[in-house]
């Protein structure tokens, strides 16, 4: 696999669109490239954040960061 | 309609430039970083974690209603996830990414589950179907929405995504959106699994090279 069909895969790789048949070959070309596949794995990632950005951010209600802060302060004091 | 694009075309790749980064919102000089929230979440600071709730549960819950298109379980989930961020938050390394990411990582993996858990992936296919027929595709629409200015971060991720042949935009949205795998997506888009692979592959490219440039522009 070249380095560019790599890039390719990595994009699907980290949304999970890589079909089974397809991660073994992927895995072999990442363990190939070596950290060069990794750097590039790891900014395939932003396009996780990007997705995210990309929407309108919605409404919470505010007794849900009430619940959660008080969960989260008696698991504290445990 | 798609024309050529179905088809590879050849692909440049620049090396040098600089790491791919969305942008997420601009902060008050003197406000924590998000990096420095995280750290004192490790660290076990309540207040580190209400302040990136405040921050980000809007765009983690749009995350969560993208995929799983109910209100009440939205909220569960996201009560879920940000305990989760509190409970894992050890496990985030600066090194591997931004605290956004994660959290986005997090959030979607979750929500993709509790769709499937609950079984309600048919009943949200359904309405994904419903909403696909009523608008091809909701980024389309929230482009031409008002209130979001000219320069914002948002806008200037979605002219990237809507910038993409609508085929490649419903294959991208139902593999990031609903965890679709290639082989799902070509059934229910009734689409050779090679077509899809390659929108994908199309798709997901030019969002990233679009958010490379976009990077440039901020």
């Amino acid at each position: 696999m070249s380095f560019e069909e790599f890039q390719n895969r990595s994009r699907l790789y980290v949304i999970g669109a890589l079909e089974p048949d397809e991660i073994d070959a992927f895995e072999e070309a990442r363990k190939q490239f070596g950290q060069k596949a990794e750097d590039f794995i790891s900014e395939c990632y932003a396009l996780h954040e990007a997705f995210a950005l990309s929407l309108k951010p919605a409404k919470s209600s505010a007794a849900l960061k009430d619940k959660l802060m008080s969960m989260v302060r008696e698991k504290q004091q445990r | 309609m798609e024309g050529n694009v179905d088809g590879l075309v050849p692909l440049e790749i620049d090396e040098e430039a600089p790491r791919l980064e969305a942008s997420a919102p601009l902060l008050e000089p003197g406000a924590p970083s998000d990096l420095e929230l995280m750290q004192g979440i490790q660290q076990g600071d309540p207040d580190a974690l209400s302040e990136l709730y405040d921050r980000y549960n809007g765009i983690i819950k749009a995350l969560i209603l993208r995929v799983i298109h109910n209100e009440a379980e939205a909220e569960d989930l996201l009560q879920e996830i940000f305990m989760e961020i509190w409970n894992q938050a050890k496990n985030f390394s600066a090194q591997k990414g931004k605290p956004l990411g994660w959290m986005v990582t997090l959030a979607r993996r979750r929500a993709i589950d509790g769709l499937r858990k609950k079984q309600a992936y048919a009943r949200a296919e359904e309405r994904l179907q419903s909403e696909t027929e009523q608008q091809p595709d909701a980024w389309v629409h929230n482009t031409t929405e008002t209130e979001i200015t000219r320069g914002d971060t948002r806008e200037l991720i979605r002219k990237v995504i809507v910038s993409l042949p609508l085929p490649q935009q419903q294959a991208v949205e139902l593999a990031f959106f609903q965890g679709m795998s290639q082989r799902e997506i070509a059934a229910k888009t009734n689409t050779p699994l090679g077509t899809v692979k390659t929108r994908l592959e199309l798709g997901l490219k030019k969002i990233y090279d679009g958010l490379k440039e976009l990077r440039h522009e901020l």
